[in-house]
């Protein structure tokens, strides 16, 4: 049952762009100052809910209120003009399943073929063709005369004082519910005001850019502040501004100029639509939204907010922690296809020849402690000390097409007619070509058809093809053939100067060494699905509280702990262990992130890496509130680095260091190999594992069964 | 112009001509005023003589040259500098900061290293000889073990009771790789089925686990084709143990055993003809390696070098006081250095250098060391020109097993002075003084001699 109601309570709350059943349930009891519009509304999202019931939708999808908030305000759009009969209960209840319909449907085209959310079309849509309706049903009362909400009578007084660029204000934020009321649009506002200060900041933006344009274009302040049709402006300036990209100045920005646009669409269309004597509805916000979200998409604006979190706080801390956090690609990764340090001698997009459709490449050599590449004057190929060292494989995949009888060209000579020379193509899983050229002539230990793991020795580095000196070559590329167009990609897993990176591109000159997966390591961050794992939590060597973490799978394969209160996300990715976010209101997961935001699978004595959290995690309280909404200006509000480093092989040591003036604070993160997490310490907490009383399974060795016979 | 006298000799008349190895012991010269461009005269004049001197550029460009050449042949590489070979702190420092951990083998050994600073956790642990107390130690703060004996798996077992938990443990395996002599004496014999024994032992007791497998076939090794027969035959017992134990083979720590510039004595061939450049010997135990490996398979490969990235970087001045003929002719000198100083002067051939140029026929010599003791010899038989009192002679390389296995006997030790990439010279350790030899001594009172 609660899950109804919350599903119910969601479609309120989603109007707002809120992700909170409470919300939802706050902005439903405020809709009863009119009860008309209260109960078509109610009446309206119940219909459509218990049809979408009804025909098994499942209800992972309604959960979320986003196929039902549509149905809601065709409801509410009702309620404002009906008059209670049967009938109108009928009417309306037809509706709402007509809204719920055209939502599924508009949903999926738009996500198909556009690519775009829906937005509030299905009600303009369908909020449209049943006032059209209406007219004819003689026997539906409509109350063409707006009806007032209630507000208690000392408090309208009290309204009637205010200005009207104040009053329009409010009543636009409740006539997106159908209520254009001070009390009702005040309670909104400082609903806003409590979920999102962006969102609030938006929404004064917008009302205020929009009005203020329109009524010097109108001519007339009165009737722009008049018009609750401005809650248009307010709306756009939300969702462009803090919901569809991630918030910062130029969102700020683009959201102004949009609301700016959508005057002339607001007018144009309440023109046209008055003459059927059906309002704008929230069209202009539709049209002009939507518009705004598709160009930059398809202009790849970079300040999409691509994974859009419950406010827009969220979506920003998110973003900026993952810009600063990951750096590479997510899909196209590659392990540095050799042993050893190697320099970078030519990276993507420069040199000579990483160019145009080849820009996507990287040229290794060996190089000494004095930066020479060969041994003497260099005037022989096995003078360099790249000559001859293995190649390994980059990936784990399938060995496509393979030249190995080219010759090394004597030095300072090209062969032009075979530029890639001895070359491997890999096909990797994923879908992607990897080549490797330039092998020395029959060097190669791998032929087509060969499936090879991450590590295996392809062949030797040589000098074949169009290479003056010996060097490895190596790029992505979109098909198997040779010569094809290449695609960026990152290098995973490797340490430069002994600083470890996870994902990155390394500079030109750079000398790296690839690091492969410590079994001992490995294991100790392995989890398995369904296990309990427990913590002792000891303040000043008391035991103040037990931590009990459950492992679980999310449904798109993502692991994480489970409390009661929380999730901690965590997984592995090409050679690294990350702690991916916290949700919930856990007070020790956060802390459990903050120790070990990432770790790498390898150790290198003194190895140091650094990392970055959201800076949520880190702050509290007024100064949380301060730090997400400036970051949209400074980002660097947001920046909170945590330096990692190996004390041994088993203790990892962490500084976290919050902008501002916060303290640094410290962690020590102890692994062990039985016990995997054993203990934590950070700030004056320690998370002391509590080791299981059940026993290990026993391994029963092969040799000694059989002699047991 | 005067021309310098020469003293007079007798001198087996020879062709003239050079020898197939393209010297000629007549006209040879050996010539040394610098080490690292610091002049000798300077190093003796401040640090007095004999004086052990190390370059850092030296080691440095050694231990880069030699994991350059393992690393970019095989993914997971770690040395473990040998302790033993020279633990003076600084060159200990030198191997530390180039990314080596610790390889020890005593009591004394582990102790210098934690109190160097390093972690338990790079500390590997070898040898036939680790106490019960040390071992808890080593077992409590994370080191590396490798078993030498079955003894030491009770001891082992009975730590793991005390501590409650179950402790990983390397094997030391002797096996036969072709090299003569077949090290035999140090872990378990892999072809007689020891080692199967011992792993059957340690898995039914339940209370150690094996995450590794150690060899070392022995001392200055030239034969590159060895360590990959070695390699061949751990990593097939380590799979066997994989398979049958349920074990998992984390590391194959390979031991050392590779050669120096050095000239054993028993070489013919001078060492830059005799010792195959360390490459051959990545290249034939990486490739032996990674073709025996399970795919995707890359358990870590520990080194245990010493000698190969120490031994070049030492020398040893010293300073003729005496020279004399024998009774049969032959030249004789006698050196403030001796086999107190240079135990390695045992079995190797040394280059031995003077500080100047000398004219005058080159004619064989026996070096002698400061003695009073008939065995201190330094050189048999080495061709020099006429020397005069004062005279320095630069030995090398003498950078592995000498500051270890030197004695306090009848002399003082010298100075060791560590020359820095800048130029510096810095003393890493001091010459003794009486004060050292009596330190640790207690003079019973009524043994004293009377006020």
């Amino acid at each position: 049952m609660k899950d109804h109601f919350k599903a119910i309570f969601c479609s309120y709350a989603e109007i707002f762009f809120f992700q909170s059943g409470w919300l939802g349930a706050l902005i439903f009891v405020m809709t009863l100052v009119n009860p008309f519009v209260a109960l078509c509304g109610i009446l309206s999202v119940v219909a459509a809910y218990l049809f979408a019931k009804f025909i098994r939708m499942e209800s992972v999808y309604l959960e979320s209120g986003y196929y039902t908030y549509n149905p809601l305000l065709v409801g509410l759009s009702l309620g404002y003009i009906l008059e209670v009969s049967p009938l109108m209960v009928f009417f309306v209840i037809s509706a709402g399943i007509l809204a719920f319909m055209v939502t599924i449907l508009m949903a999926n085209i738009f996500a198909t073929y556009l690519r775009l959310p829906i937005l509030s079309l299905p009600f303009v849509l369908c909020s449209s063709l049943t006032y059209l309706a209406s007219r004819r049903y003689s026997n539906l009362l409509v109350a063409w005369e707006s009806r007032a909400s209630y507000t208690p009578e000392f408090l309208s007084d009290l309204f009637s004082h205010l200005p009207q660029w104040l009053s329009g204000y409010f009543e636009s934020f409740g006539a997106i519910l159908f209520l254009p009321s001070v009390l009702v649009g005040m309670v909104f506002c400082v609903l806003v005001l409590g979920y999102s200060r962006i969102l609030f900041f938006l929404s004064i933006l917008g009302y205020y850019v929009g009005t203020g344009v329109r009524a010097l274009l109108l001519g007339s302040s009165q009737q722009a502040f008049g018009d609750i049709a401005s809650f248009n402006f307010i709306l756009i300036a939300m969702a462009l501004g803090g919901v569809y990209l991630i918030p910062s100045p130029r969102s700020y920005l683009i959201a102004t100029v949009a609301v700016v646009v959508s005057i002339l669409v607001l007018d144009s269309i309440e023109v046209f639509m008055s003459y059927y004597t059906i309002p704008a509805f929230t069209l202009p916000f539709n049209l002009v939204s939507l518009g705004f979200i598709f160009v930059l998409g398809i202009l790849r604006y970079s300040g999409m907010a691509v994974c859009v979190g419950a406010t827009p706080e969220e979506t920003l801390e998110n973003h900026l922690a993952d810009k600063l956090r990951y750096h590479g690609e997510q899909q196209r990764t590659l392990h540095l296809p050799f042993s050893g340090p190697w320099k970078v001698w030519q990276g993507f997009d420069s040199g000579w020849t990483h160019k145009a459709n080849y820009k996507y490449a990287y040229d290794f050599v060996i190089v000494d402690e004095e930066g020479n590449n060969c041994r003497g004057t260099g005037e022989k190929v096995d003078d360099f000390y790249c000559f001859d060292k293995p190649v390994l494989s980059p990936i784990r995949g399938r060995v496509i097409r393979v030249t190995n009888n080219l010759p090394d060209n004597p030095i300072g000579k090209v062969d032009e007619a075979n530029n890639w020379g001895n070359l491997v193509i890999l096909e990797d899983p994923r879908g992607f070509y990897v080549e490797i050229s330039h092998f020395k002539f029959e060097s190669l230990e791998v032929s087509e058809g060969d499936w090879v793991e991450r590590g295996t020795i392809l062949g030797r580095c040589g000098n074949s093809g169009y290479s003056p000196q010996p060097h490895l070559h190596i790029q992505i590329q979109g098909s198997d053939k040779i010569g094809a167009e290449t695609l960026p990609f990152s290098f995973v897993s490797y340490v430069d100067d002994n600083i470890y990176f996870a994902n990155d591109l390394p500079d030109e000159k750079r000398r790296i060494e690839p690091l492969f997966v410590d079994k001992r390591l490995d294991g100790m961050t392995t989890f398995l699905l369904n296990d309990v794992i427990r913590f002792d939590i000891l303040k000043e060597g008391e035991v103040i509280d037990e931590l009990r973490l459950e492992i679980k799978s999310a449904l798109d394969g993502t692991f994480y702990f489970e409390t009661l209160l929380g999730r901690l996300y965590f997984g592995k990715h090409e050679g690294t262990f990350y702690f991916y976010r916290v949700e919930g209101r856990d007070r020790w997961l956060p802390l459990l992130f903050l120790a070990m935001p990432r770790l790498p699978l390898a150790h290198k004595p003194g190895m140091v890496w650094s990392d970055f959290v959201p800076v949520g995690l880190t702050t509290t309280g007024f100064q949380r509130v301060l730090a997400r909404f400036a970051s949209a200006f400074l980002p660097d509000f947001a920046r909170v680095q945590v330096n990692q480093k190996f004390r041994t092989s088993n203790i990892v040591e962490a500084v976290i260091q919050p902008g501002g003036r916060q303290f640094e604070r410290k962690a020590i993160v102890t692994l062990d190999t039985k016990l995997g997490l054993a203990s934590v310490k950070i700030d004056h907490f320690e998370f002391r594992r509590i080791k299981d009383e059940k026993k290990q399974p026993v391994f029963v060795p092969a040799g000694t069964r059989q002699e047991s016979w | 112009m005067k021309l310098p006298y020469e003293k007079p000799a007798i001198h087996k008349l020879q062709s003239g001509l050079m020898n197939k190895f393209g010297r000629s012991p007549a006209y040879a010269r050996r010539v040394r005023e610098h080490i690292e461009d610091v002049p000798i005269e300077d190093l003796v004049g401040e640090f007095g003589s004999p004086l052990y001197v190390y370059s850092e550029r030296e080691i440095r460009r050694k231990h880069r040259e030699m994991y350059s050449a393992f690393s970019t042949r095989y993914p997971n590489v770690v040395f473990g500098w040998s302790y033993k070979t020279n633990y003076l702190q600084a060159i200990c420092g030198i191997m530390h900061q180039e990314g080596s951990i610790a390889e020890v083998v005593s009591q004394m050994e582990y102790e210098k290293a934690r109190a160097f600073g390093i972690p338990g956790d790079q500390i590997i642990f070898n040898g036939p000889h680790k106490s019960l107390e040390i071992l808890e130690k080593a077992v409590t703060e994370g080191a590396t073990i490798n078993i030498d004996h079955m003894d030491e798996v009770y001891d082992l077992e009975q730590i793991a009771d005390k501590l409650g938990q179950t402790i990983r443990i390397g094997i030391r395996l002797n096996l036969d790789a072709g090299i003569y002599p077949q090290w035999s004496r140090f872990g378990f014999n892999l072809e007689s089925g020891q080692a199967y024994d011992a792993v059957k032992r340690i898995s039914n007791g339940g209370k150690l686990e094996l995450n590794g497998v150690h060899c070392h076939i022995g001392t200055f090794v030239t034969e590159p084709q060895g360590y990959a027969i070695q390699v061949r035959k751990m990593v097939a017992f380590g799979y066997e143990m994989e398979d049958t134990f349920g074990f998992s083979m984390e590391y194959i720590d390979i031991g050392g055993g590779f050669p120096s510039w050095n000239r054993l004595k028993s070489s013919y061939l001078a060492s830059d003809i005799a010792v195959p450049p360390i490459d051959e010997f990545a290249e034939e135990a990486t490739r032996a390696l990674t073709k025996s490996l399970r795919p995707g398979d890359f358990p870590k490969l520990i080194l245990e070098s010493g000698r190969a990235l120490v031994d070049d970087a030492g020398y040893l001045v010293s300073t003729l006081v005496a020279s004399k003929r024998l009774p049969d002719g032959t030249r004789a000198y006698v050196l403030d250095a001796g086999v107190n100083l240079l135990h390695t002067a045992n079995w190797y051939k040394f280059n031995i250098e003077v500080d100047r140029v000398v004219s005058g026929i080159n004619e064989n010599s026996v070096i002698y060391g400061p003695l009073c003791m008939n065995i201190d010899v330094l050189d048999e038989g080495v061709y020099l020109p006429p020397l005069s009192r004062g005279t320095r002679l630069t030995f090398s390389p003498v950078g592995a097993y000498n500051n270890t296995q030197w004695m306090q006997f009848i002399e003082y030790r010298p100075n060791c002075v560590l020359i820095g990439p800048e130029g510096q010279v810095d003393v890493i350790r001091e010459a003794e003084d009486l004060s050292d030899i009596h330190r640790r001594e207690r003079l019973p009172e009524r043994l004293a001699l009377g006020q």
